[in-house]
């Protein structure tokens, strides 16, 4: 290769930038392989595409080392093609070097374990992700929730008001339930034993994590708290390979426990989240913590151990099997304590092969589920997961990581296994004992005024509501309207941008479903032509889907932010609890 | 014994020990030039770990089979990588024992065990090369260095195999080939990827400690400890 061939800009960053990165550990990684091929059957990839040798960990792992051996290894600058080292020179390289370091590859470590030499591949495709993220150079799913990450503060720009707006929701179905005006969710309580920070996907898609959690808290008569800020305890950092990104991240969280003096950080089921809060943010903040961090899987445990809580595990009696989250098992060492935990919690608890540090990806880590133009790959390499769970004969799959919920969700849906995916808290949750004497007034017998009255309105009922689902697939227009009708709300479709706002016009719905993707008006187009619409700029605006890229058209614009938005595959519980959301239905 | 097998058992040998030395000296000053990462947290994982019995556990991987799936599950491959590398201390150690304590295989339980040892060295690589050229992963990944260092070991184990015997009664170009071959080899290693025996210590105690320190080393398959007890906070 000519020394005077021209170089792009970007290309001679990554090189030189490269150089900073270099530590002792990647640099033994880097030169230490001696390509015996032993990792090969590790990857899920390599499994779920046995004819395609370019899955192959070691020749991944070759496409960033013979960069570093040609600028950095001595044989590779003066014998470059006798150890196949090759440098980077236009754009097109770096774009090729990032459809397999983003797209090939979850960095799950399962092929760390079993180098017999000890190679961390996946320690050092986090460090090439960063070099190309540091030009520019990445799926445009890690661009939007970095962005979002850095100027929202959390990755899934979620806003303080709607946050603290779900946790006001959260409290309140929680002094329903508990029928005790006590039980809320602590804000910004000083001094507090437990400081409770959780993933942004909770307050977005899955708030009853958070009121199961608080009913938790609550029952074990902790003093806790949630931060009104700083409470993301997810990092894109580590997904993107942005060590500025994580140390930014991760001392927001730490001085926002040290400003309320909390004692312990309690990070809630995320096995990205445990990772880089508890095991990588001090390096990348460079900090020291003068409080303790721990999962709420061992908070939890503790607290039936303790006696805090008692819990009947006879009601969770469907058979579960527990799916091991990369980041939890591969770099935590947290596998026993969710295993103790279940066993205390559920009836039938049955181990998956393999499993704990052993176990495969769910096909979602590494931030797969934010790149969905590697969606068709990633359902292709679920294969060996859906082949792991169907063996379990189990109904409930369960994973203290979000990430592997969506991921496994998918895996489900695409490969069609009927099975349901679930966390710890929501199983802890529901076993709970909670002891209250009975009021005598409530044992009364019904009397026949109350037998007479008409029938309430059952809580969480969509009855009276009018829905506009749009979207072009049909399947999922079905899917939604299905969800929506059987919860009693009246249901209009649109499949496309003009028959959207046509329909909005003359039926006046309470609620518009918009999918971003659609063919001619695109949805951001529908979205800024129903803002403008005088009759139509109040009507709540719900977004759903499937590429998550385009976010930035809507929340970007000046118009009025959307009520809603759901990134799909959405479940029927997540729609539900969004839409009762956007509309206050109480449930 | 002529005069030039003479000098290649004995100056020859000793420069490209000298030059292996110089080379691997300046090896180990470049890896150690970059900085060793340091981890701030608080160990996770149950208590009865840490960094120390990761990375011992990590060293002692080699001679556990069991530990990991790759090896666990291909235990033809791990026994192929048994036979090999015992093969090559047996041949350096044979260039050794030659000119400096020839008489030693006048034993002959020993000369054979050598002579096993290096045979089945040599019939490994054979199949190692099988496998590198006719896997398409394995192709996929090989380098030029690799076939020929692999080529390099399985012929050099090929000479060794006869020189084992250390008789000229047939002529002196085997064991001339072997010393030459192991003085080529002595001065090719620290550039190629057979170096990767220098490099094995450091990658294995720097993932070994992490891992030990995060609690994963040594693995667990079922579970030993009751996990309340031992958690770290």
């Amino acid at each position: 290769m000519s020394k005077d061939r021209q170089r792009s800009h970007k290309a001679q960053m990554v090189i030189e930038r490269m150089g900073k990165k270099l530590n002792r550990q990647i640099v033994g990684s880097l030169a230490g392989c001696v390509h015996c091929g032993m990792c090969t059957d590790s990857c899920h990839y390599v499994l779920a595409n046995p004819d395609d040798p370019t899955y192959a960990p070691a020749y991944k792992a070759d496409q960033i080392r013979k960069l570093f051996k040609r600028h950095y290894d001595w044989t590779g600058r003066v014998l470059p093609g006798w150890v196949n080292a090759r440098s980077v020179y236009t754009d097109d390289d770096l774009e090729n070097l990032k459809d397999t370091v983003f797209g090939k590859c979850t960095n799950c470590r399962r092929c760390t374990l079993n180098c017999p030499m000890g190679v961390d591949y996946a320690t050092f495709n986090r460090m090439a992700r960063g070099l190309l993220v540091s030009v520019g150079v990445m799926p445009e799913g890690v661009a939007v929730v970095s962005k979002d990450q850095w100027e929202i503060g959390n990755q899934m720009g979620v806003l303080k008001e709607d946050y603290l707006d779900t946790l006001d929701w959260m409290s309140e179905e929680l002094q329903d339930e508990l029928d005790d005006p006590a039980a809320v969710i602590p804000i910004d309580l000083e001094d507090a034993d437990v400081v409770y920070s959780i993933n942004p996907r909770e307050a977005k898609y899955d708030p009853r994590t958070i009121s199961d959690a608080a009913k938790i808290f609550h029952v074990a008569g902790e003093k806790w708290t949630m931060p009104s800020d700083g409470w993301d305890m997810t990092n894109f950092g580590l997904f993107s390979g942005d060590d500025d990104l994580g140390g930014a991240v991760a001392r927001k969280l730490f001085e926002k426990v040290g400003e309320l003096r909390g004692k312990k950080l309690v990070i809630s089921e995320c096995g990205h989240g445990y990772r880089s809060t508890r095991c990588e943010g001090q390096n990348w903040a460079q900090m020291d913590v003068d409080f303790t961090m721990e999962s709420s899987v061992n908070t939890m445990l503790r607290y039936i151990k303790e006696g805090r809580i008692k819990v009947d595990k006879s009601r969770n009696s469907d058979p579960v099997t527990f799916h091991d989250s990369c980041n939890n098992a591969r770099s935590c060492g947290l596998t026993e304590e969710p295993r103790e935990l279940l066993r205390l919690v559920c009836e039938d608890f049955r181990e998956m092969y393999p499993n704990r540090a052993e176990n495969y990806c769910c096909t979602g880590g590494g931030g797969a589920m934010s790149m969905s133009e590697y969606t068709p790959r990633r359902l292709k390499s679920g294969s060996v997961k859906a082949e792991q769970l169907k063996s379990t004969g189990a109904d409930v799959v369960v994973t203290s990581c979000h990430n592997c919920v969506d991921g496994l969700q998918d895996v489900i849906r695409h490969y069609e296994l009927d099975m349901q995916v679930t966390q710890l808290v929501n199983l802890v949750a529901n076993a709970l004992v909670i002891e209250k004497p009975t009021p005598a007034e409530q044992v009364a017998t019904i009397t026949d005024e109350v037998a007479a009255a008409p029938t309430p309105v059952e809580a969480g009922s969509l009855a009276g509501y009018t829905i506009l689902v749009t979207d072009d697939e049909p399947d999922f227009v079905t899917f939604a309207s299905a969800i929506l009708e059987d919860n009693g709300a009246r249901v209009l479709q649109a499949f496309s941008g003009e028959e959207a706002v046509a329909l909005a016009r003359r039926e006046k719905p309470d609620l518009l479903t918009l999918d971003l993707g659609m063919p001619g008006t695109s949805g951001s187009d529908v979205f800024e032509k129903l803002r403008t619409d005088p009759e139509l700029r109040d009507l709540p605006v719900f977004i759903i889907t499937g590429q998550p890229e385009l976010r930035r058209l809507i929340y970007q614009g000046e118009q009025r932010s959307p009520e809603g938005y759901l990134d799909k595959p959405i479940t029927e519980e997540s729609l539900l609890m969004n839409v009762r959301k956007v509309l206050s239905v109480p449930h | 014994m002529s005069e030039f097998l003479h000098f290649s058992e004995h100056q020859l040998q000793e420069g490209a020990l000298l030059f292996m030395a110089l080379v691997y000296t300046l090896r180990l000053r470049w890896l150690l030039r970059f900085k060793a990462g340091k981890e701030r947290q608080a160990s996770t994982g149950l208590g009865d770990t840490n960094p120390r019995k990761g990375f011992i556990y990590s060293w002692a991987n080699v001679a556990m089979p069991g530990a990991m799936e790759s090896t666990r599950t291909k235990p033809f491959l791990y026994g192929q990588f048994v036979v090999f590398h015992m093969g090559v201390v047996a041949a350096i150690g044979l260039s050794f024992v030659i000119p400096y304590g020839a008489h030693l295989l006048t034993i002959r339980w020993l000369a054979i065990a050598l002579q096993v040892i290096i045979g089945g060295a040599c019939l490994v690589g054979v199949m190692r090369m099988w496998r590198r050229a006719g896997n398409k992963h394995m192709r996929a990944i090989s380098t030029p260095d690799d076939y020929f260092s692999l080529l390099l070991l399985t012929v050099w184990f090929g000479f060794a195999f006869f020189a084992v015997p250390n008789s000229t009664a047939m002529g002196e170009w085997h064991l001339l080939t072997y010393f030459l071959l192991t003085a080529f080899f002595l001065i090719y290693v620290p550039f190629s990827k057979i170096s990767h025996y220098l490099y094995y210590p450091f990658t294995r105690y720097y993932l070994g400690k992490t891992m030990g320190h995060r609690g994963v080393f040594p693995l667990r398959r079922r579970p030993d400890v009751a996990a309340s007890e031992g958690s770290k906070p």
